[in-house]
């Protein structure tokens, strides 16, 4: 079966197999490079998320593919849908702002974060100085009966660090397709082999 | 050694013919045309042996693989040994120029991967652009310079003096005019033929060509390949002898 292409290969030349793989590997990276420039262009480290939990019915579902962006000159307003990590925590959290006191610069912001694990949240929270006031903010699910101080693990508000992007946009459903990929590994390797072969044939 | 004799029977006795058409040629031609006695081989004398040849079959309905199929009949009949010799440029350039990306965007993916977000910022927004430069570099190489052109072939023959020749052939199939019903294969060839290290003009032409792509292949879509090599042969040798068409 390989003798056939084999011969075919001697014949057309190394340029010519140079050329093919070119051509298959150019497409995967330009999807690396977009997703790299809509991290960079968004300043967010996932650009990209997927709702797991029902905490924010009815505004936002379980399967929903989340655009986010997280702009150095962003003032967070009540109201906005954020996604926040707390460091120590596994996933992360979507929830809306209900509170939000800017803290100006002269002021040092210390005083308001009590734990000494958070900082390496205020060692962002500075950098952002440049951009003016700090805030600190507080969250709760539209869906939750009481705001978001339980998930904090200890923090009394969250800072500019601990966020990963403010909510922009959503597209209901979608994100399905990759919850179900990541619950049975059976099915992502399927997914795969059929986008493999779709790129080949 | 019977197969050398035999094409220089040919060459001779073609000779009459193209300084005949000579003549005619110098009048419409403004550029110098060649000298018949000097004229090196013609890729219609060299024959190729039916054995030799793989079949070639297409789906006649597919526009893309028409043409794909000519122009890669184009470079093996002009590539054989007697005749032209390939040059890689422009593939050399979209080569380099392509994998160079690959290798730029799989190492500020990889950067990117290893190193945390805020940290990483700075080398991944120097190898996007960086992506984004030589891609677009590529695009329009591949664009403005190489543009149409399929084949580009030197050759260096001695007879009394070394001869080098260059061919260029691009081709394309141009929309549909009104009165046919099928798409044709247009191609258009430059020929120079120089001395003395490319010193001395001898003779220069320009040809162009059109046919039908029913013409070279059957229901099925099988080609029909010396039908097609004449076809070009006969252009490249009108081009070989000065005529500015």
């Amino acid at each position: 079966m390989f003798a056939d292409e084999f011969k075919v290969f001697k014949r057309l030349g190394l340029r010519h197999l140079l050329l093919q793989v070119l051509s298959l590997v150019s497409s995967l990276t330009l999807a690396l490079m977009l997703w790299h420039g809509l991290m960079i262009a968004t300043n967010c480290e996932s650009p990209v998320v997927v709702v797991l939990s029902e905490s924010m019915e009815p505004a936002i579902s379980r399967g929903d593919l989340l655009f986010l962006s997280n702009l150095a000159s962003e003032r967070y307003k009540t109201g906005d849908i954020v996604v926040y990590k707390i460091p120590g925590a596994d996933t992360p959290i979507v929830h809306r702002v209900i509170e939000r006191h800017d803290v100006p610069s002269t002021v040092d912001i210390r005083q308001y974060t009590k734990f000494a694990k958070v900082s390496k949240g205020t060692g962002r929270g500075s950098s952002s100085k440049l951009c003016g006031p700090s805030q600190l903010l507080l969250t709760k699910g539209d869906n939750n009966p009481v705001d978001d101080t339980e998930l904090y693990r200890g923090l009394e508000w969250l800072e500019k660090g601990h966020i990963v992007g403010k909510v922009n946009g959503f597209l209901p459903y979608v994100g399905y397709v990759s919850i179900a990929m990541n619950g049975s590994s059976g099915l992502k390797y399927a997914v795969l082999g059929g986008l493999c072969l779709m790129v080949l044939l | 050694m019977a197969r050398t004799k035999q094409v220089n029977a040919q060459n001779n006795g073609s000779q009459p013919s193209s300084s005949k058409s000579n003549g005619t040629g110098v009048e419409k031609a403004r550029s110098p045309s060649p000298d018949a006695s000097d004229r090196p081989l013609g890729p219609l004398s060299v024959t190729v042996p039916a054995y030799e040849r793989e079949e070639v079959k297409v789906n006649n309905a597919n526009l893309t693989e028409l043409k794909n199929a000519c122009d890669d009949a184009v470079k093996r009949f002009l590539s054989r040994p007697e005749l032209f010799k390939q040059q890689y440029l422009h593939t050399d350039i979209r080569l380099a120029l392509g994998w160079l990306s690959v290798f730029v965007a799989a190492g500020t993916a990889f950067y990117g991967y290893k190193v945390e977000f805020e940290q990483s910022k700075p080398v991944v927004t120097i190898g996007l652009v960086l992506y984004i430069i030589l891609t677009t570099l590529s695009t329009l190489y591949a664009y403005f310079v190489e543009g149409d052109t399929i084949f580009v072939g030197k050759r260096k023959t001695f007879s009394k003096r070394i001869i080098t020749e260059r061919i260029t052939l691009s081709s394309s199939s141009p929309p549909l005019p009104k009165n046919t019903s099928c798409p044709s294969y247009s191609v258009s060839l430059q020929y120079v033929r120089s001395t003395n290290g490319g010193k001395t003009l001898l003779g220069r032409g320009r040809t162009t060509g059109a046919a039908e792509y029913s013409r070279f292949f059957d229901e099925a879509g099988v080609m029909d390949q010396p039908g097609f090599e004449k076809w070009v042969g006969g252009l490249v040798e009108s081009a070989m002898d000065g005529k500015a068409a």
